[in-house]
């Protein structure tokens, strides 16, 4: 998740924060069996928000596109999708985020949450709820993130990193991996054969 | 027997396919597939920001990619070399202890380059190479990228990273501004000695880091100025400055170095700009790089207040004009407040550079070698200073306010200069600068003899009277006092209560540096209506 909460950020950075309510975000990402993430994200302003967001980035696809991929400079993304709901003064914006996740020698996997001691709440055993309010917008801006992990995930841990960040370590076995045919044949041969070879010698002692 | 031989024969094929499998299995087919994205140039002054992933959320890489593992297998312990001859041997970048069908994997360059190469004078074009295996991977299925980058030379600063079919607006004109840091070179020997001279030669000694007093500091933003003034250092173009955004070739600025300035004895704005924040961060100083649309002029930031001055009002006599130190800190101070207005605005064509707070963040100056040549340059620089007394005094009589604490008949002397509020004070007042540490925005105070009149002089880091006068009602709740106003234009009547009772006053603001400054004159309530003559003169004197 490392800098991808720099997107909703970079989103909201483009409000004029006029009015000091505080506004909610939610944002879901959702990991696949081979680490990539599948992020959404979706908010409700109020109509002096909803009118700065129209004129800056909400009518402007291509320029929200262009923002979010500056904001996440590491990362390569695409599937961008933007759903508005006019009369609602709310949005839904989704996108791939690939590599997300990450696989270390030993074959354990890793996802950065980019917090200190990153306050992280068990909905299930594979989803994950974590609230912050990030400083930079004067605690205007509450976010919520689900993170939610794939079946073929185990052992799902929070632990640190070096730098004292909080981290997901989990196991995933691969889901992907090819029926090998030559060896399944193989093995139907050996049963026929066998059992064949077995019938015709019991067949013929008796 | 025979009839065995069909069954026999099924058995035995089964035996080989099933032995094959193991065998196949280790042979991959299809593909990694690889897409690059690479920097299209980098600038060795900025070296120590293209090292480092956790600098400005890492958008200074040398090369981002993004791999897929396409083929039909699982591949395991993926590693990611690359190399960049001459400057980089092979170094691994990552490996990927599994790597499933289909998983995509991001892997991210941020090469390590020797200190040395900030000593390169000539731009060239480089290679990277980069080489992709995994466990059990034969010579053949080893894959082998390569590209071509550009190093410019150590004194350019390009303006941008960003491609230009993406720029649409100011902001992308100048989306390097952050690294203009890595040209300050506050740690430069030779930066370093000319520091010390100038604090030595011109200012006969300063305090302006220890004391956080802002007459020091503009003291020895005087001192920079009148050095450079005195070694007749001269204003002068260089090479590539933008005109028009459709102007791809002008995207970049030959940046003379501060050691280069010094030495050369000439400087465009933006080099004089560097030269100031150099010299002024290695005196303890915070400086600034402020930047407005064809210009930019250097200033510091103390006690939350911005100061600047106008570093090429030393022209030169081909150019005409030479501005005083003075002159110079007076437009320097009208640029300030005008690019407050700007900023505020939402202008993006006014932005700044806070020097050690994007150091903070990893944008580190370059390192540079100490050099005798360039020693006996400054020495012969600092030799052409000759005396500097006069200069000192001109320099003294250019503070914010007097730092005279006199019992004299000093009317007119409690005044400050430029566009700052100033007043008589009537003789035998007792002028007290900075009376409460703890409260840093009061100034100075004034007091009668009766010692209950007293006037104060307020700098607060506001935009506004109205913000300035909330941020003294914050100082003093914290000392258990309030106050209550009525702002009308540049006119304020208030009154504070604390434990010691109520205390009635007048007073005017005005916009200066940056801030607001409030100089307010009043007494006890009990005692206001003795003193009002006094009050009357004092506030009807506030200019």
């Amino acid at each position: 998740m490392k800098n991808i909460k720099k997107l909703p950020l970079l989103l909201f950075l483009v409000i004029t924060t006029i009015v000091y309510s505080q506004t909610q975000q939610k944002i879901d990402m959702k990991i696949d069996a081979i680490g990539n993430a599948q992020i959404s994200l979706s908010m409700t302003m109020n109509a002096q928000e909803w009118q700065n967001w129209l004129a800056t980035l909400g009518n402007n696809p291509a320029a929200l596109k262009r923002e979010i991929e500056r904001s996440m400079p590491s990362y390569f993304l695409d599937d961008f999708k933007l759903e508005k709901d006019e009369m609602n003064r709310s949005f839904n914006l989704s996108l791939n985020a690939y590599g997300v996740c990450e696989i270390n020698k030993r074959g354990v996997w890793t996802i950065d949450t980019d917090q200190k001691n990153a306050n992280l709440t068990e909905l299930t055993e594979h989803k994950y709820m974590l609230v912050s309010t990030p400083p930079d917008m004067g605690g205007t801006v509450q976010q919520t993130f689900t993170i939610e992990f794939p079946e073929e995930a185990q052992n799902i841990k929070i632990d640190k990193d070096a730098f004292g960040s909080s981290i997901f370590k989990f196991d995933m076995e691969n889901s992907t991996s090819n029926f090998n045919i030559m060896r399944w044949a193989g093995l139907f041969l050996i049963v026929i054969g066998g059992g064949w070879s077995g019938a015709k010698l019991f067949s013929k002692s008796s | 027997m025979k009839k065995l031989v069909l069954p026999l024969s099924l058995t035995f094929v089964g035996i080989v396919l099933f032995g094959l499998s193991f065998f196949n299995s280790k042979k991959v087919s299809g593909d990694l597939d690889i897409s690059i994205v690479k920097a299209s140039s980098i600038m060795p002054a900025a070296h120590n920001v293209y090292a480092n992933e956790e600098v400005l959320d890492g958008k200074y890489y040398l090369f981002k990619a993004k791999i897929t593992n396409e083929t039909d297998q699982t591949l395991e312990d993926v590693t990611v070399r690359y190399q960049i001859p001459g400057y980089v041997d092979w170094t691994e970048l990552d490996v990927i202890g599994e790597m499933f069908q289909g998983q995509t994997a991001s892997v991210r360059c941020y090469p390590k380059f020797k200190d040395d190469i900030s000593e390169k004078m000539t731009e060239s074009t480089e290679k990277v190479e980069i080489e992709i295996s995994w466990d059990g991977a034969s010579e053949d299925d080893i894959i082998e990228e390569e590209f071509s980058f550009r190093i410019s030379d150590r004194n350019e600063y390009l303006f941008t990273n960003i491609p230009t079919e993406e720029i649409v607006g100011w902001g992308d004109v100048y989306n390097n501004d952050a690294l203009l840091a890595c040209f300050v070179t506050p740690n430069d020997p030779i930066v370093k000695y000319y520091t010390q001279n100038i604090q030595e030669k011109i200012l006969m000694g300063e305090a302006a880091s220890v004391t956080k007093d802002p007459n020091e500091a503009i003291r020895f933003l005087g001192g920079i100025y009148n050095a450079t003034l005195l070694s007749h250092m001269v204003y002068s173009g260089t090479k590539g400055i933008p005109e028009s955004l459709q102007d791809v070739s002008k995207f970049s600025q030959h940046n003379r170095l501060p050691r280069e300035v010094i030495t050369g004895n000439t400087g465009l704005c933006l080099e004089l700009s560097i030269l100031y924040a150099s010299v002024l961060s290695n005196a303890g100083l915070d400086p600034i790089i402020f930047l407005v649309p064809g210009h930019a002029y250097p200033g510091f930031k103390l006690n939350n207040q911005y100061f600047a001055i106008e570093a090429t009002g030393i022209g030169g006599e081909g150019l005409g004009s030479i501005m005083s130190a003075e002159q110079a800190f007076q437009k320097g101070t009208e640029q300030l407040n005008e690019f407050i207005q700007k900023a505020q605005t939402g202008d993006p064509r006014y932005t700044l550079v806070d020097i050690h707070a994007v150091n903070q963040e990893g944008v580190t100056p370059m390192v540079l070698k100490d050099d005798d040549f360039l020693r006996k340059k400054v020495d012969d620089i600092v030799a052409s200073w000759g005396s500097t007394r006069t200069i000192n005094k001109a320099t003294n009589n250019s503070r914010v306010a007097s730092n005279t604490s006199s019992t004299n008949n000093n009317s007119g002397s409690s005044g400050a200069s430029g566009n700052a509020l100033s007043f008589s004070i009537p003789g035998g007042w007792q002028t007290f600068m900075r009376p409460v540490p703890e409260i840093p925005i009061i100034t100075a105070q004034v007091l009668a003899p009766d010692q209950e009149t007293t006037v104060t002089v307020f700098d607060v880091p506001a935009s506004s009277g109205q913000e300035a006068l909330g941020v003294i009602n914050q100082y003093f709740q914290s000392f258990g006092m309030a106050i209550q106003y009525q702002l009308n234009g540049n006119q304020v009547v208030g009154q504070t209560f604390s434990e010691m009772g109520t205390f009635n006053w007048v007073g005017k603001t005005l916009r200066r540096n940056g801030g607001i400054r409030l100089v307010a004159v009043g007494a006890p309530d009990y005692l206001y209506n003795q003193s009002s003559g006094y009050i009357n003169q004092v506030f009807n004197s506030i200019r």
